[in-house]
C-alpha cells in the first residue's frame, strides 16, 4: 500500500499553519535529541576517564592491612620481640542487623558474659557505621574455624587473622624493650607519620615505651592494602587479590644485650628490688640492663584493666620504674674509687697512712667508720680493700669537693648517655659551683659535706647505668667509653662505644685504683667470699657499697632491719677477668642492707654467666686433663696398645679358669 | 489494493484495511524500545526475569494489544468522548484534593476499592482530547488571537494548578507544556508566544525562590551544583553521571555495570534506567536507543501531518508532544542537565502508569492515522 502523502495539494489556512508549526516542533524535538546526544558524547567520549575513576572509587576500597612489625633480637640473634598470629572476631554495625541477638549467638562460640556483651553493645553502637569493632581476640584455631564457617550466614560478623606482638622472655626485657599497645588519642598527631590512617585500624599497635617507642617508626614498616569490591552499603562483595599492595615489614633491631645474662640477672634478684647493668669494657656494649621487679609486657599488649594497672603502679617496689635509668641512689662506698683517684691526681701519696680508730670528730659532729673498732693505720690500698670511711673522710677533706667532682664527671656521673631510649635521670654531682647555683637558701659549701662526699653519700646520687659506666671506664683504663644499647637497625650498625676520647688521668694512678679493687675480692677484702667465681684463675675485682637511706637516729635499727623503705641500699661494682678486663658490672639492691651480703653474690652469678658464654674465657677455664705418661719403645715395630685393665690382669696374674681358649 | 480502491465508500471502514493502515514500523520501533527496557531490567535485577523484566514485557504486550484496539476505534468516537474524559479527570482531581490518600508526602492517589490510580494521568490524555476538540471548532483567526483564547487558557490552567497543588510540580509542568504545545500548533499569534516565553523566563527565579516547596527548591539548587551535596540530594545526579561517563564508547558490557549492579545508582530500574543502559552499552547503545525514540517521535508527527481533520492533527501532535517531553526531560535529568523531577523514560523504565498512558496516547495517534480521511463535521457535538 502506498504511503499516504504528507504534502497536500490544497492546503487550508489551519492546516498550513499546523504543518509549519508541527515542522517546527519536529525541529525542536530533533534539536533536543541532538543536544542529548552531544551531552552524551561529552560525558562518554571526552570525560570518560574521569567518570571511570569515580566509578572505580565507588566500587573498590583499599582495606589497610597493618604491616608485620620488625623483630627485636639480642646480640646473638635470640628473638626478644616477635609477632604471632592472632585470630580476631570482629563485628560491624550493618543496617538490618540485630546486634544483641548476634552477640548472643556468638557467645556460644567464644566466652562473652552478659556484662561484656553489654559493654560491647555500647562500643558497637558508638563506632562509626561499617567500621569493625573487635569483640574478641586470641581465639583458638577451633573457635576461629567454627565462626569462619558461619560468617556468610551472620550479617556484619567477620573473623580474620592478624598479628600480635609477643615477648618470649616476658619480664626480663620489659623496661628496655617496652611494649606496644592500642593507639589512643594522645598518640595521634595532625601531621607526620602518626597522622596516617593506619593508626585508626583496630589491629594496629604503637610502641608506648622503651625501644618499641623510640624506634617505633623503624619497627613499623609500611602498611599494605587489600583491594576489595564494595556495594553501595559498604559491604564487601569480593576480594581482588591481584590489586593487593604488599606490606613492607618493619626493620629488625639488634640490641647489644645478651638474653642469657639478662635472664640470669632477673633470676638472681628474685623478690628483691634493684638494678643490674653490665657493660663490655672493650667497646661499651651493654650486655645486661635489668630492673627488678619487672612486669610482663605481654599483658600490656592485650590491654590491662584499670585494677591490674593500679596494682602494678601502687606496689612499693615499683615494677614499672626502670631503676637502671630512672632510679637514682647514693653510690655509697662504690664511689670511694673516685675519691681515691682524685686524691692521687691531687698529689696525695698513696702510701701515707691514716689512722682509723672507728670514727673522727669534725665540726661538732662525730663521723663514724662502718667498723666500730676501727681499721688501724690504712694506706690507700688498704682503705679501698677494707672500705675504711675514716681514710676517705680525711682525704676528701684534704682535696676538697671540686677535685672529686671533676673526676666523677669524667667517669660519667651527672650525665645522660645517648643509648637510644629516654628516661635517664642525671643524678647530682655536687661541687661548690653546684651548691651556689642550686641551693639558694644556703649557697656555701660546708666542709663537713666533703666528708660525706668522700664516701659517696650526701647530695651525690647516680643511676645504675652511670655506676656501670664508671666501672667500665676504670676497667678499660684508657678510654672514656660510651655505652651502646642498640647495635644495628635494619642491618645498619651504629658507632661503637670505643670511639671515645681518652681519660685525662695518669695511667699509673688508674692502675693503682684497680689494684685496690682487686684487693677487695682477695682474702680480707670486704667482698672476698661473695666474689669467688669458681672459674679457676679467672678473677673478679670490685668494690662494695652500702648506702644510707636516711640518717640514723638513736634507738632505731641502723639501716639493717626495720621498715623496708628505710633500709640501706646494697651496691657492688665489679669487673672481670682481672688480668684482661672484659665485662664491667654494677648491681644495686634497693634496701638490700649490705653491699657484700646482698649485691656481691648476685653480681658474681651474673658475671659467671657472661664469662662462661665467652668462648675465649671458656677455653681458659676448661683446660684439658693431663695425659698419663707412657714409655715409648723406639725399637718396637708397632705402637704398643694402651694397656687395658683386663689384659693388665692377664700379664701379671695366673691365667684365670675362664681365660681365652679354656672354655670347654 | 490501488488508491482508487481505498476511495470506495466504506472500504476504509473494513477492519482488515484499517488494520493495515496502522504504522507497523512505528510499532516495531516501540517493540524494540520495550525490548531494550526488558534487557536492562533483566540485567539490573542481577540477571533475573524477576522482579521486573518479565512483568515489563507482559505489561507491554497487553498495552500493545490495547493500542491496536484503540487504533481501530474511529476518530469520531475519540472526538465524542473528548469532553467527558476531560470532565471526569477534572472531577477526580478535585476529589483528590478533598479525600485523596497522602502517599510519600504527596496527595496524588485516589483509592477506589482495591484499585488506586493517579487522576493526573487521566488528565494528561484528557487535556489533549479537550483542547484538540475545542480548536477543531475554532477558526484560524480566532485561534490566532481573540477573546476565545481565554477558554483554552482556563481549560489548561485549572487542572495545572490543581495538580501543582498536590504538590506534583513535574506532572503539572508536563501538562502545561503539552497544552501549550497544542495551543501553539493550533495557530497562536507569534507575539503572544514570544511574550509568554519571556514572561516565563522572568518568572522562574522568583518562582524557584519563593513559591516552590523546600524539597523542590533543593532539587533545583542541587542540580545547579551537584557536587555540593554528594551524599544527599546531589547523589542521584552524581551517580547517574558516573554511570553514564564510565560507560565510554562501548560500555562495560552486559551485566557488568558496577554502578547499577552494586547499587550505587538509585532508581536504576525506573527513572535512571537510561543511565544503566549507558553504563553497560556505552555511547553506541545510547545513541541507538535515542535514534529509536527519534524514530517514534517523527513517525508520530507524520501521523499527525496526514490527518485531514483538525482534531486528529492536534490530538496526535499533542500526544507526541507529551511523549517528546518525557524523553527529553528524562534524558536531561539522567545526564545532569536538568533537576531530578521524577519523570521516567517511557517504555524503557519499569512502571505501569506511564506505559499505559503513553500507549493509550499512541492508540489515539494510530487512530488519527488510520482514520485520516474521516470528516468530523459541525453537527457532531462541537462546541459551536
Amino acid at each position: 500500500m502506498a504511503e499516504p502523502a504528507i504534502f497536500f495539494q490544497e492546503v487550508n489556512e489551519r492546516q498550513g499553519a499546523f504543518h509549519r508549526r508541527a515542522f517546527l516542533m519536529g525541529g525542536f524535538a530533533g534539536a533536543g535529541l541532538l543536544a542529548l546526544g552531544g551531552r552524551l558524547a561529552y560525558l562518554q567520549l571526552f570525560q570518560t576517564q574521569r567518570y571511570e575513576k569515580l566509578s572505580a572509587s565507588n566500587q573498590f576500597n583499599f582495606k589497610l592491612m597493618p604491616p608485620p612489625r620488625g623483630l627485636i633480637i639480642d646480640r646473638n640473634g635470640v628473638v626478644l620481640a616477635s609477632n604471632r598470629p592472632n585470630f580476631r572476631l570482629l563485628v560491624s554495625r550493618d543496617k538490618d542487623m540485630d546486634v544483641p541477638a548476634t552477640l548472643k549467638t556468638l557467645a556460644q562460640f567464644v566466652p562473652l558474659d552478659d556484662k561484656r556483651q553489654a559493654r560491647l553493645l555500647r562500643d558497637i553502637d558508638n563506632a562509626p557505621r561499617r567500621s569493625r569493632v573487635e569483640i574478641f581476640e586470641d581465639m583458638s584455631w577451633e573457635q576461629f574455624s567454627a565462626i569462619h564457617l558461619r560468617t556468610p550466614a551472620m550479617r556484619g560478623v567477620s573473623a580474620d587473622m592478624g598479628e600480635v606482638r609477643v615477648y618470649p622472655h616476658g619480664g626480663a626485657f620489659s623496661h628496655v624493650i617496652g611494649y606496644v599497645a592500642k593507639v589512643n588519642k594522645d598518640d595521634l598527631t595532625p601531621t607526620g607519620p602518626n597522622s596516617e590512617p593506619i593508626m585508626l585500624n583496630p589491629g594496629f599497635r604503637i610502641g608506648k615505651q622503651g625501644i618499641e617507642k623510640a624506634l617505633d617508626l623503624d619497627l613499623r614498616g609500611r602498611p599494605g592494602a587489600q583491594k576489595v569490591e564494595v556495594d553501595a552499603n559498604g559491604r564487601e562483595v569480593r576480594h581482588d587479590s591481584e590489586g593487593d599492595i604488599a606490606a613492607v615489614p618493619g626493620q629488625e633491631v639488634q640490641l647489644t644485650l645478651d638474653a642469657d645474662v639478662q635472664m640470669r640477672a632477673l633470676e638472681v634478684f628474685g623478690e628483691e628490688s634493684g638494678a643490674a647493668v653490665m657493660i663490655d669494657c672493650r667497646n661499651g656494649d651493654i650486655l645486661c640492663m635489668l630492673s627488678a621487679p619487672s612486669f610482663d609486657p605481654n599483658r600490656f599488649v592485650r590491654g590491662l584493666t584499670g585494677a591490674e594497672y593500679r596494682q602494678l603502679a601502687n606496689y612499693e617496689r615499683k615494677p614499672l620504674l626502670d631503676k637502671c635509668l630512672s632510679g637514682t641512689y647514693p653510690p655509697g662506698s662504690t664511689f670511694k674509687t673516685m675519691t681515691a683517684l682524685a686524691a692521687l691526681e691531687a698529689g696525695v701519696d698513696p702510701e701515707s697512712r691514716v689512722m682509723c680508730g672507728g670514727g673522727m670528730q669534725f665540726g661538732g659532729r662525730y663521723f663514724r667508720c662502718h667498723k666500730k673498732e676501727g681499721h688501724g693505720p690504712q694506706n690507700m690500698r688498704d682503705a679501698i680493700k677494707n672500705s675504711c670511711d675514716v681514710y676517705f673522710y680525711t682525704v676528701a677533706h684534704r682535696i676538697g669537693p671540686d677535685r672529686i667532682a671533676k673526676v666523677a664527671r669524667e667517669f660519667g656521673f651527672g650525665q645522660t648517655f645517648d643509648i637510644g631510649i629516654p628516661g635517664q635521670k642525671k643524678g647530682i654531682v655536687p661541687s661548690t659551683e653546684w651548691v651556689r647555683k642550686n641551693r639558694k637558701h644556703d649557697p656555701k659549701w660546708h666542709p663537713g659535706e666533703s666528708l660525706s662526699y668522700g664516701i659517696g653519700q650526701g647530695m651525690l646520687t647516680a643511676n645504675c647505668l652511670q655506676l656501670a659506666v664508671m666501672t667500665a671506664r676504670l676497667a678499660n683504663g684508657r678510654k672514656a667509653l660510651n655505652p651502646r644499647l642498640i647495635r644495628s637497625v635494619g642491618g645498619k650498625e651504629l658507632p661503637s662505644g670505643a670511639a671515645a676520647p681518652d681519660l685525662p688521668f695518669s695511667q699509673e694512678h688508674i692502675n693503682y685504683v684497680r689494684a685496690g679493687m682487686a684487693a677487695v675480692t682477695e682474702a680480707g677484702g670486704t667482698a672476698f667470699r661473695a666474689s669467688q667465681l669458681g672459674l679457676g684463675d679467672i678473677l673478679m675485682a670490685g668494690k662494695t657499697g652500702t648506702a644510707q637511706v636516711y640518717s640514723y637516729k638513736a634507738g632505731m635499727p641502723r639501716g639493717k632491719g626495720g621498715p623496708w623503705r628505710l633500709r640501706d641500699h646494697g651496691l657492688f661494682v665489679a669487673f672481670a677477668p682481672l688480668d684482661e678486663p672484659r665485662y664491667a658490672l654494677a648491681v644495686i639492691v634497693q634496701h638490700g642492707m649490705g653491699g657484700s651480703t646482698a649485691a656481691a653474690p648476685r653480681a658474681r652469678e651474673i658475671m659467671r654467666v657472661a664469662l662462661l658464654k665467652d668462648p675465649e674465657i671458656r677455653a681458659r677455664v676448661e683446660k684439658p686433663l693431663p695425659v698419663p705418661e707412657m714409655p715409648v719403645d723406639p725399637e718396637a715395630d708397632e705402637l704398643p696398645e694402651a694397656p687395658t685393665p683386663i689384659e693388665a690382669m692377664n700379664t701379671t696374674a695366673a691365667a684365670p679358669a675362664f681365660g681365652p681358649g679354656k672354655l670347654a | 489494493m490501488t488508491v482508487s480502491a481505498l476511495t470506495r465508500p466504506g472500504e476504509r471502514d473494513r477492519l482488515i484495511v484499517k488494520f493495515g493502515e496502522i504504522d507497523w514500523v512505528f510499532c516495531l520501533a516501540l517493540f524494540m524500545i520495550a525490548g531494550a527496557g526488558a534487557l536492562m531490567l533483566f540485567s539490573v535485577a542481577g540477571s533475573s526475569w524477576e522482579p521486573w523484566a518479565a512483568k515489563h514485557l507482559l505489561r507491554f504486550t497487553l498495552c500493545f494489544l490495547m493500542l491496536v484496539f484503540l487504533a481501530m476505534v474511529d476518530i469520531r468516537v475519540w472526538f465524542a468522548i473528548a469532553y467527558p474524559v476531560y470532565a471526569i479527570g477534572l472531577l477526580l482531581l478535585v476529589a483528590v484534593e478533598a479525600i485523596g490518600d497522602v502517599r510519600l508526602g504527596a496527595q496524588r492517589w485516589l483509592s477506589l476499592g482495591p484499585f488506586s490510580f493517579q487522576p493526573s494521568e487521566i488528565m494528561k490524555i484528557g487535556i489533549v482530547l479537550a483542547l484538540a476538540r475545542f480548536y477543531h471548532g475554532l477558526s484560524a483567526d480566532r485561534a490566532k488571537l481573540s477573546w476565545w483564547l481565554l477558554i483554552p487558557a482556563a481549560m489548561l490552567g485549572v487542572p495545572v494548578l490543581l495538580v501543582a497543588h498536590q504538590p506534583d510540580l513535574g506532572t503539572a509542568m508536563l501538562i502545561a507544556m503539552t497544552g501549550g504545545a497544542i495551543i501553539v500548533l493550533a495557530g497562536l499569534s507569534w507575539r503572544i508566544i514570544l511574550g509568554g516565553i519571556l514572561a516565563a523566563a522572568v518568572a522562574i527565579p522568583p518562582f524557584v525562590l519563593f513559591v516552590m516547596h523546600d524539597y523542590q527548591r533543593k532539587r533545583v539548587l542541587t542540580f545547579l551544583n551537584p557536587e555540593s551535596d554528594p551524599s544527599g540530594s546531589g547523589y542521584h545526579i552524581m551517580q547517574s553521571m558516573i554511570a553514564l561517563g564510565s560507560g565510554g564508547l562501548l560500555g562495560k558490557g552486559y551485566g557488568l555495570g558496577s554502578q547499577s549492579q552494586l547499587n550505587f545508582l538509585p532508581e536504576k530500574q525506573t527513572d535512571f534506567i537510561f543511565a544503566t543502559l549507558a553504563e553497560e552499552f556505552g555511547f553506541v547503545g545510547c545513541v541507538s536507543v535515542l535514534a529509536l525514540y527519534a524514530g517514534v517521535i517523527f513517525m508520530g508527527i507524520r501521523a499527525a501531518y496526514v490527518s485531514h481533520s483538525h482534531f486528529g492533527r492536534l490530538a496526535a501532535a499533542g500526544v507526541m508532544a507529551t511523549f517528546t517531553l518525557y524523553v527529553l526531560i528524562n534524558g536531561a535529568m539522567v545526564m545532569g542537565l536538568a533537576p531530578v523531577v521524577g519523570v521516567p523514560m517511557p517504555m524503557l523504565s519499569y512502571g505501569g502508569t506511564v506505559m499505559v498512558t503513553v500507549m493509550i496516547g499512541f492508540g489515539l495517534v494510530m487512530s488519527a492515522r488510520v482514520h485520516r480521511y474521516s470528516e468530523i463535521t459541525s453537527g457532531k457535538g462541537t462546541l459551536l
